[in-house]
């Protein structure tokens, strides 16, 4: 058995463990009450969720991402860059099938993204506010999803980095459904919620305020 | 564990529905939500972000319901909730959180913060670590609501005395309050003191409703004490008098948390649909002008005016349309504040802080962004529909000397419709909030 193999299998295992803790959340969560709304509809609760998916996530949405527009957008494009991260640890064994030019693409965004981590996680240390706010698990968090990113810009440059890369991936996703990574599971809900909220109110979207319920 | 804390465990546990762990739970702390918050705002100390707020409650809900928490504390910064911090939890939702869901709107994630600070204002409820105040007036409520006996005969002998200002504002000696009217199309709520009663009144004879008056006052303590069985307690004489009179919509007065309560909470402590719509009373003015019911004259009011968005009744209340299109009818010189609608800010006395004389200087520092915008549309009025907003906004306008007065919508609305007997009788009630003594809250 190679070593390459060795830290594929090792990589498999940890994210069976990952799908099968995150398995474990959603449905003790999906098993939490859901209560119901009775109230009398004002808006369109689906328009609502629609918005909190969509255009409510465009960094001009709202008041703190115009504020913050480079940090939200930092934000963004990183998160983005995990999930392409994540599809091509899927397809990474057929990674030599790839044209050497779109690898040289995709490790400059893999690159760019890390980037972005690291930065993330310097202004966890620079910013008071942040700082104040920060636990070590923020900080090993942004760090190990650095150099997740990080290794799969190396590895797509250089196929003799996958064994690091996978190393890195095995010990993500080990920790992904433990530590505040977990977050990921719970975004779609919490805007679903945001959605449901604000929309059955005819506040969000725009286009809605101004109706009068039926 | 003392009893209290294991009191305040039980009920966080039983609040802890899919919207209260996905609130917990989906935080990346990324700071983005800090300015939202007119607390921070005011004073940008760490205590003010909204997401340390969060994190005072995230921290006992990791030290349960954590692996990671539970095994080492330490890396996830979880806390065991010991009676101390059950004491600085509930002093930080009753006093430096006013639920106005700003940051909710600002938070890329949607993080519900407001219903986190609910979650521990239940927990300092159930264990005695709430304003006595508030406990008072929602006690005092539920009281007078047991025996209404008590107190009918004096109420009605009030609202004759009304009729008569009625009758001489509106220059018609049929005009009539009437009170628990069956088969009355609309009940409307009205808070105590004649000031939310002859104006609504005035309108509501002006369109020629089928309206009767509720007995009952407006207010629900219990809702900021995030306590269901008062809110719900509250809210049922209400409820009970609405189904026994039979009424088609119960109109709630100028209050944001009342207004709240009643059309998208209680419906739910209720567990059933109500045989009734709930409305606002600027709702139902919107609907009259757009009905052609009432005559307006714009140049009733032509002072800069502008419209402070109550958070329970604009943010989440959905109320965000009408009353601008009640002030454009009764105002030549209407400004907006910007931010408005569901970015305002919210003026910080709302969720009962108005109602604390021992949080005066918080909520005088936390209504600065408020006062703040309200100066630079260079408005002499300020309008808004909730009875709680209006006076923080007075009372900043007297603290900070801004020399603003305050008026509530209904108010304006009679003076543009050019009453024949408006300057003897609500005008001379209505005016600015600021210059006259507050009604009960």
């Amino acid at each position: 058995m190679t070593f390459l193999l060795l830290t594929q299998i090792l990589a498999a295992c940890a994210a069976l463990f990952c799908i099968a803790l995150f398995t474990v959340r959603l449905r003790t969560f999906v098993r939490l009450a859901l209560p119901v709304d009775r109230s009398l509809l004002k808006g369109n609760p689906n328009s609502g969720v629609a918005y909190a998916l969509s255009a409510g996530m465009l960094p001009w949405a709202k008041e703190s991402t115009r504020r913050h527009a480079l940090a939200y957008l930092r934000g963004v494009g990183f998160h983005l860059t995990v999930f392409l991260v994540l599809a091509l640890f899927v397809f990474s064994p057929w990674l030599g099938l790839v044209p050497p030019s779109i690898r040289l693409v995709l490790a400059l965004i893999c690159a760019l993204g890390s980037l972005m981590a690291l930065l993330g996680f310097i202004a966890r240390f620079i910013e008071k506010s942040l700082k104040a706010l920060s636990t070590p698990d923020d900080y090993f968090a942004v760090l190990l999803v650095s150099l997740f990113l990080g290794c799969a810009a190396a590895m797509l440059l250089n196929p003799a980095i996958l064994p690091p890369f996978y190393l890195t991936s095995a010990l993500l996703f080990v920790y992904m459904p433990l530590g505040k990574i977990r977050h990921c599971i719970y975004f779609v809900f919490s805007r679903l919620f945001f959605g449901r909220f604000f929309g059955r109110r005819a506040v969000l979207p725009h286009s809605q305020q101004g109706k009068v319920a039926a | 564990m003392s009893t209290k804390v294991e009191t305040a465990l039980e009920v966080l546990q039983k609040q802890l529905n899919q919207p209260l762990v996905a609130a917990l739970e989906v935080c990346a702390r990324c700071g983005i939500c800090t300015e939202a918050c007119h607390y921070y705002q005011a004073e940008p100390v760490e205590a003010h972000m909204p997401s340390m707020r969060a994190e005072q409650l995230r921290q006992v809900y990791r030290s349960k319901h954590d692996w990671l928490g539970r095994l080492f504390p330490a890396w996830t910064d979880a806390r065991p909730l010991t009676e101390e911090k059950l004491t600085a939890l509930a002093e930080m939702a009753f006093t430096r959180c006013s639920l106005c869901a700003r940051c909710t709107v600002n938070c890329p994630m949607g993080v519900d913060t407001p219903l986190m600070m609910s979650a521990v204002r239940a927990m300092a409820t159930a264990t005695g670590n709430a304003p006595e105040v508030l406990e008072m007036l929602a006690d005092a409520a539920i009281e007078k609501g047991r025996d209404p006996s008590l107190y009918l005969d004096f109420y009605l002998e009030s609202i004759q005395e009304l009729e008569k200002e009625l009758q001489q504002l509106t220059g018609d000696p049929q005009a009539r309050i009437p009170v628990q009217k069956k088969g009355a199309r609309k009940l409307y709520v009205a808070l105590a003191g004649a000031h939310t009663i002859l104006p609504a009144a005035a309108i509501f004879a002006a369109a020629k409703e089928d309206w009767t008056l509720s007995i009952f006052e407006a207010a629900n303590y219990g809702v900021f004490l995030n306590d269901a069985s008062r809110a719900k307690a509250i809210c049922k004489r209400i409820v009970d008098e609405a189904n026994a009179l039979g009424v088609e919509e119960i109109i709630i007065s100028e209050c944001g948390h009342a207004y709240y309560a009643m059309r998208w909470v209680a419906p739910n402590w209720f567990g059933e649909d109500f045989r009734f719509r709930v409305t606002s009373i600027v709702e139902v003015i919107a609907d009259y002008m757009q009905r052609g019911l009432l005559k307006l004259d714009p140049t009733a009011n032509p002072e800069p005016i502008t419209y402070h968005d109550s958070c329970n009744l604009g943010r989440k209340g959905g109320v965000l349309e009408e009353p601008r299109r009640v002030m454009q009818a009764v105002s030549t010189n209407f400004i907006e504040m910007t931010p408005n609608r569901e970015e305002a800010y919210c003026c910080g006395g709302g969720s009962g802080l108005v109602a604390n004389p021992d949080v005066f200087d918080l909520r005088m520092l936390a209504g600065k962004p408020k006062l703040e915008q309200v100066q630079r549309t260079g408005a002499t009025i300020v309008a808004a529909a909730c009875e709680n907003c209006r006076l923080q906004l007075g009372e900043l306008s007297s603290h900070y000397g801004a020399g603003f007065g305050v008026t509530a919508i209904a108010d304006l609305v009679v003076k543009a419709m050019r009453l024949p007997g408006a300057h003897q009788t609500v005008e001379a009630r209505m005016t600015s909030i600021s210059e006259s003594e507050p009604a009960e809250k």
